[in-house]
């Protein structure tokens, strides 16, 4: 392919990259205001990251779990910003001492929403015809009754090494960047409707970076109704 | 252009193939263990430090599997698994390897194995299978490739080739020379790393040959009838979902292939089971399985896998027909199916339809596929035979034992879904008597609520 094509092509994907950070999409529940949230139980987050090297992937499972706890923490205070009260979930940093029972029914959620995601990112703007929910089978979480909403954090990140990162700017064509993409959807504690979805994309830095993750995360909520 | 972007893609699943490898999990010992007779284990390999860093890798992903509540935990279960996975297991002893046997919640058919020794093998295997020699020749396989190093050999083997792919695509982009000179570099670095790429693939397919005619000899030396590992390869072609689509990147060799192969390594001379044997066997399975069979079926309903649901629940209720609770689950499946047929037609299990059906599971939330097939004649028609089958079978299951809570949980539902909203008030009425404290208790008391519109 010729330089200028390329060149357009990558500019284009900086415009998409650069859109995506800013998308937000509310229930029509929450833009008419018949549902305000004062109250929230956020779930284990699930941010997958991998290292990029010019050999290939690999794994970083004890990194990912780290960087799950850091997205966790980040978008509690984004949402306590937005005067929400985090309810204290059941399953707070004591998943590994669960018993099975609710271990599995945490999985069972968790699974359902994976399902529902690959629909939520390509047709996000359905969240706005209402077109997603997980049933009311959410209410089997138990979780405190004064919660009006569950968040669900899934993210991935992609991490290059020296030796990536060398291959890719000698080939910036390849289209080929660290990044960081995260999920948040926010689901009525008791329907199961999916009620906002925002999905905000970054630079890969901003994993090793909490105040930028914190800026991210804040204005990815940014069309959120306060709570009053 | 077309070949760059075939490359870029190849590229691209590359990738995934290796955050996703079947991983091999890490104990953190070098002593070997205690093993193994059957499988036979790679003398020559030598650990280097990626295979040590993968290794640690894997280790964290065995303890966060059981964290996220992926694994199944049942002491009589997981110790029967154990006794048959060290019947096929040899007397050898394989530095970092600490067999482990678990059972995953997923009622998908697969099973894996990581490097570190654990095997894991998904609820939906396992309640397909028959019987115990099938379940060992699947641990035999699986096993196999840990024996063999398989995930680091290829996880190297990858590693190599990546570079290499990441060294043409470089050269390829700047190429400074013209003419058929520089066409001639351009075409080398497009098809080669697709030739990389597909090399890969094919050393996959040749460690599944490797570990399907390595497992029948372990299975044998154990005791268990060779044709069993023929005989769960046959049942994986059930395709129940009409899920089995022919991929070109496919690591496993096609089903029938695998079949063949197998069979044909089989001596006619080796032990079969008579037909009573087989009975008993089955029998003996099914009894240690119930449970799981169980837990597999709510799996199947959760994930949309109707059809799976009623053919293990069918099998349960074949196996003891006076079970409230097996009688339970068939009546679930049923009314899960909804608008779906029993059964995919041939028309339906062509390559062709089950493409088009997968993109619309891609596409559709189970709700709007719902919707889709109730405006045909034959969903509305199934729609009502599923309906009436389940209400029959709760209905059933109550005469079996009048206390099954849940029974009267789903007989709501049922009756909700039909628009019989008294009767659904009533059947959730019993059930909260029944099961006053039941983790969805507060779900059906909304419920009755909403009926009711108070």
């Amino acid at each position: 392919m010729k330089i200028f094509p390329r060149l357009a092509l990558l500019f284009l994907a900086g415009m998409l990259v650069c859109q995506q950070a800013k998308a937000q999409y509310l229930h029509p529940k929450i833009t008419q205001k018949t549902v305000t949230v004062h109250s929230a139980v956020i779930l284990p987050a699930k941010v997958e990251i991998t290292k990029e090297s010019a050999k290939g992937s690999e794994m970083m499972v004890a990194e990912s779990e780290q960087a799950s706890n850091t997205v966790f923490d980040a978008v509690g205070q984004a949402l306590e910003q937005k005067k929400i009260n985090i309810v204290k979930s059941p399953f707070d940093n004591q998943v590994g001492m669960m018993d099975d029972n609710r271990k599995y029914t945490l999985a069972n959620i968790q699974g359902s929403y994976d399902a529902l995601l690959p629909k939520l990112l390509s047709k996000s703007k359905d969240v706005k015809k209402a077109r997603f929910s997980l049933g009311d089978e959410v209410m089997l979480l138990n979780i405190d009754k004064s919660a009006d909403v569950l968040i669900f954090i899934r993210g991935q990140g992609r991490v290059f090494t020296k030796g990536k990162t060398a291959f890719s700017l000698l080939n910036p064509f390849s289209l080929d960047f660290p990044f960081a993409l995260f999920t948040i959807g926010i689901v009525d504690a008791r329907s199961g409707e999916v009620l906002a979805f925002t999905k905000p994309v970054a630079a890969s830095k901003v994993l090793k970076d909490p105040k930028s993750l914190q800026k991210l995360i804040t204005k990815s909520l940014k069309k959120l109704p306060a709570s009053s | 252009m077309l070949v760059k972007k075939r490359y870029q893609a190849c590229l691209l699943a590359l990738s995934i193939l290796l955050t996703c490898l079947p991983v091999s999990g890490f104990t953190p010992r070098a002593i070997p263990s205690p093993i193994q007779a059957g499988v036979q284990a790679n003398e020559t390999f030598k650990f280097g430090k990626v295979d040590l860093d993968l290794l640690e890798q894997v280790n964290l992903l065995d303890k966060r599997f059981d964290k996220e509540g992926l694994v199944y935990h049942d002491a009589d279960l997981d110790a029967y698994l154990d006794r048959v996975g060290k019947t096929v297991m040899a007397e050898k002893q394989l530095e970092n390897v600490d067999w482990r046997f678990h059972v995953l919640r997923d009622p998908t058919l697969n099973a894996f194995a990581l490097p570190n020794g654990s095997i894991y093998v998904n609820t939906g295997l396992l309640a397909l299978l028959d019987d115990e020699g099938q379940l060992a020749g699947v641990l035999a396989h699986e096993m196999t490739h840990v024996a063999r190093r398989h995930t680091y050999l290829q996880n190297r083997s990858i590693r190599k080739k990546v570079l290499a792919i990441n060294i043409l695509n470089t050269i390829g982009a700047w190429n400074p020379i013209s003419g058929a000179a520089g066409a001639a570099i351009d075409l080398i670095a497009n098809v080669s790393p697709f030739i990389l790429a597909l090399s890969i693939f094919g050393y996959s397919r040749d460690m599944e040959k490797e570990a399907d005619l390595e497992g029948v000899k372990s299975l044998t030396a154990a005791g268990y009838a060779p044709e069993e590992m023929v005989n769960s390869l046959k049942l994986l072609q059930k395709d129940i979902e009409g899920e089995q689509l022919n991929s070109f990147y496919s690591d496993h060799p096609k089903l029938q292939d695998r079949v063949n192969y197998v069979g044909n390594s089989i001596s006619s001379t080796a032990s079969k089971m008579s037909a009573e044997q087989l009975r008993d066997a089955r029998a003996e399975y099914l009894t240690q399985m119930e449970k799981i069979d169980r837990h597999d079926i709510e799996l199947a309903i959760n994930n949309g896998r109707f059809r799976t649901a009623v053919f293990v629940s069918q099998k349960l209720v074949d196996f003891h027909p006076d079970s409230s609770e097996n009688t339970y689950y068939l009546a679930e499946a049923y009314r899960g199916l909804g608008p779906r047929a029993a059964e995919l037609t041939s028309k339906e299990l062509t390559g062709g339809a089950k493409k088009k059906a997968a993109k619309n599971r891609r596409k559709r939330t189970l709700e709007e596929e719902e919707a889709e097939l109730m405006k045909t004649p034959a969903g509305q028609q199934a729609w009502k035979t599923n309906q009436e089958k389940a209400e029959q079978l709760y209905l059933r299951a109550l005469d079996l034992s009048r206390f099954n809570s849940v029974a009267h949980r789903g007989l709501g539902m049922l009756y909700e879904k039909v628009g019989k909203k008294d009767e659904a008030a009533m059947e959730y009425g019993k059930y909260l008597e029944l099961a006053p404290n039941a983790m969805d208790s507060e779900r059906f008391r909304r419920r009755i609520v909403a009926i009711k519109g108070i």
